[in-house]
């Protein structure tokens, strides 16, 4: 099952959604704030106009001698006061009782409360309007002023004011979020670079990761890293350790039982008894091979733990290391078994791939009758291949894939086969990433086994 | 011809002994590198065969001390591990030759007869292979007594063959063995004077191609 992406826990995406939603949350609250607080004193200093007014107003209220208030305005100042090319201006001037001295009849007033003058909001001719009620005494009456204002010049600061806040505090969020995007992109920079170089590594590569510029909050994991690494290359070297001293143990004593039957058989005059000790040797000869192969198996495995190891291999020199050990009983069973060598090189274990191309030649040999033809090739086109053709038996399409597996021996197997040489073909083949394909021989005859390996220059299998 | 074979394992080192002493070498065996390095200063040998897996000094630490006192005896190495490093190490120390356990008796005999061999062409102008007899000094070459007429190439054929018999002889490697005796050679050239040499070696030696990469000579034995 493949995780979702977004089920993996980042530690990006929990920095920017930690730090920017709160950053946004304030830089919200901060414009808000800032365009409450320009815009008091803007309505405040609209109304503070419409109180001057007012009060200018009452200055004309005159006392007539019967007591009465009377009011005059001459109409250049009614017009002056009436003109405003944005808001409407009205106003009304009233006596006790509320009777209409002066100005627009329908204009309400403000009831009086502690304060004088009174402010207040009320709907005028289907419009709200800014409302001011001043109350003075002429003579002994009570005369009250009412000026009221249309809200545009209002609407249109409060709407300036609002527009440049948001626009600046916009402009401030989009900085500070581009500025915490990017200290948390810098501030996990390393973070990137220690994933970057563990991935970068070969597998096989066991070297301790350098320490000093790896930051403190994930020191622990390389540390723990590098411990996991030391141990696996002290178990490897335990191992190969190992290996050594039991192929030594191993074949040592074969050795000597196999020259030592070798040497009887041909002091033997007796037939049964050379007969039997032909049948020894040949259990002895057995039991060396697949303890060769064991060994060889188990050292690839080893090997495929380090690559220490690796080094510039030519498979053209590889080949003809492998003819020229088999050339000999090559030609006791007179077979034509010959090269075909172009430069080839790749980056490997000389002996395991020598191992590798000896096991397919012994089998090339040991399928193919007298008079057929084993052919080691090797090349570069278009990149480094390795591949032993013959004109023997041939494996059974069905056989291909099985031969590989361990101790499998296929339908019509010969020798002394262990059934361990082509599973050990596989493991050096992946251990070099090269792949390993089985196919029959031109028209159908015999085997192909082709190893091809990764192209040097571009890093990938072709 | 006296071979000191160095083995601590007495299966093996006996195996070894009589599959020597068969073929008609003195053999002396010894079971240390100490041994052998007291054996080697008191007499002289004309081969060595040794053991990689000593106790306390190892082959390859018996081979570099010889080398440095100058001992130009030829050495076989023996070694129970696979993989190239030891053998590489072997041969850059100065062994001449290596074997991997198990080996086969013939095997082991054929590759001691090469080593000793090789070692007497240089030191003697002398030089047996199988029924052949070569005068390496006088560029002549004899098969019971009778010789056999070469031309300056083919002999320089045969030489370049028998020095390195057992092996497979790479058509370069002739050519460049041939070169010295003339001007250009077309590339069938070396074939020609192989077949040539063939014609003339019948009953004494075989040479056989093989595809892709060179010749091997082998020798009728007696």
């Amino acid at each position: 099952m493949r995780m979702k992406s977004d089920r993996v826990p980042s530690v990006r995406k929990r920095l920017l959604t930690l730090l920017l939603l709160p950053a946004v949350a304030i830089l919200v609250a901060g414009t808000l704030g800032d365009y409450f607080t320009v815009i008091a004193p803007f309505r405040e200093a609209y109304d503070q106009a419409l109180i001057d007014t007012a009060i200018a107003l009452a200055g004309r209220v005159v006392s007539r001698s019967d007591g009465r208030p009377t009011f005059f305005l001459p109409p250049d100042a009614a017009a002056i006061l009436r003109r405003d090319k944005i808001d409407s201006i009205y106003f009304r001037v009233s006596g006790p009782g509320g009777s209409l001295i002066y100005g627009d009849a329908d204009l309400p007033e403000l009831p009086g409360t502690g304060a004088n003058p009174v402010r207040g909001s009320v709907t005028y001719r289907g419009a709200p309007i800014r409302l001011v009620s001043y109350r003075t005494l002429a003579g002994s009456a009570l005369v009250t002023i009412s000026v009221g204002e249309t809200l545009q010049k209002r609407n249109r600061a409060q709407t300036a004011v609002l527009t440049t806040a948001v626009a600046v505090d916009a402009a401030e969020l989009g900085l500070i979020l581009l500025l915490i995007w990017l200290g948390v992109r810098l501030a996990l920079a390393p973070l990137g670079n220690v994933a970057a170089q563990i991935y970068r590594r070969s597998a096989r590569d066991l070297a301790p990761l350098p320490i000093e510029r790896v930051p403190i909050e994930i020191r622990g994991v390389v540390e723990a890293l590098n411990r996991l690494f030391a141990r696996v290359t002290r178990a490897s070297a335990e191992q190969r350790r190992f290996l050594e001293s039991a192929a030594h143990q191993l074949r040592t004593p074969l050795t000597g039982i196999q020259a030592q039957i070798e040497l009887l058989i041909d002091d033997e005059a007796e037939p049964s008894r050379q007969e039997r000790l032909r049948l020894i040797l040949d259990g002895a000869r057995r039991l060396s091979h697949t303890t060769h192969q064991l060994l060889a198996l188990a050292r690839s495995d080893e090997a495929a733990t380090l690559d220490r190891k690796f080094e510039e291999v030519d498979l053209a020199a590889v080949v003809a290391t492998v003819v020229n050990e088999r050339i000999t009983s090559a030609f006791a069973t007179g077979i034509d078994f010959g090269a075909d060598m172009d430069p080839a090189k790749i980056s490997g274990v000389p002996w395991l791939l020598a191992e590798a191309v000896g096991n397919l030649a012994d089998n090339a040999l040991t399928y193919t009758p007298a008079g057929g033809r084993v052919t080691v090739r090797c090349g570069h086109g278009p990149a480094p291949f390795l591949l032993v053709s013959d004109t023997g038996s041939g494996i059974a399409p069905g056989d291909r894939e099985r031969v590989l597996d361990r101790f499998y021996r296929g339908g019509n197997a010969r020798g002394d086969g262990s059934g361990l040489g082509l599973a050990i073909v596989q493991e050096v083949a992946q251990l070099h990433g090269a792949t390993l394909a089985i196919d029959a021989g031109a028209g159908g005859e015999g085997t192909i086994v082709k190893l091809q390996f990764p192209d040097p220059e571009a890093g990938t299998a072709v | 011809m006296r071979v000191l074979i160095v083995e601590d394992d007495p299966l093996v080192g006996d195996a070894v002994r009589r599959a020597l002493e068969s073929h008609g070498y003195a053999v002396d065996l010894v079971a240390s590198a100490e041994a052998a390095g007291s054996a080697l200063q008191a007499e002289s040998f004309d081969l060595a065969v040794v053991d990689i897996g000593l106790p306390r000094a190892s082959g390859l630490q018996l081979v570099r001390a010889q080398r440095r006192r100058g001992a130009m005896m030829p050495v076989l190495i023996l070694t129970a591990r696979d993989g190239l490093d030891d053998r590489v190490t072997a041969l850059d120390l100065g062994a001449d030759d290596y074997l991997t356990k198990p080996f086969q008796v013939p095997e082991l005999v054929a590759r001691c007869r090469a080593l000793i061999r090789r070692a007497n062409a240089l030191s003697s102008t002398q030089l047996a292979f199988g029924v052949l007899r070569l005068d390496l000094a006088r560029r002549e070459v004899s098969m019971d007594a009778k010789a056999i007429d070469l031309t300056h190439r083919e002999w320089s054929i045969l030489e370049c063959l028998i020095l390195n018999a057992g092996r497979i002889v790479s058509k370069e490697r002739l050519k460049s063995a041939v070169v010295n005796w003339s001007g250009d050679l077309t590339p069938n050239a070396i074939e020609v004077y192989v077949s040539r040499l063939r014609a003339k070696l019948v009953g004494a030696a075989n040479i056989r191609a093989v595809r892709g990469m060179g010749y091997r000579i082998d020798a009728h034995e007696k």
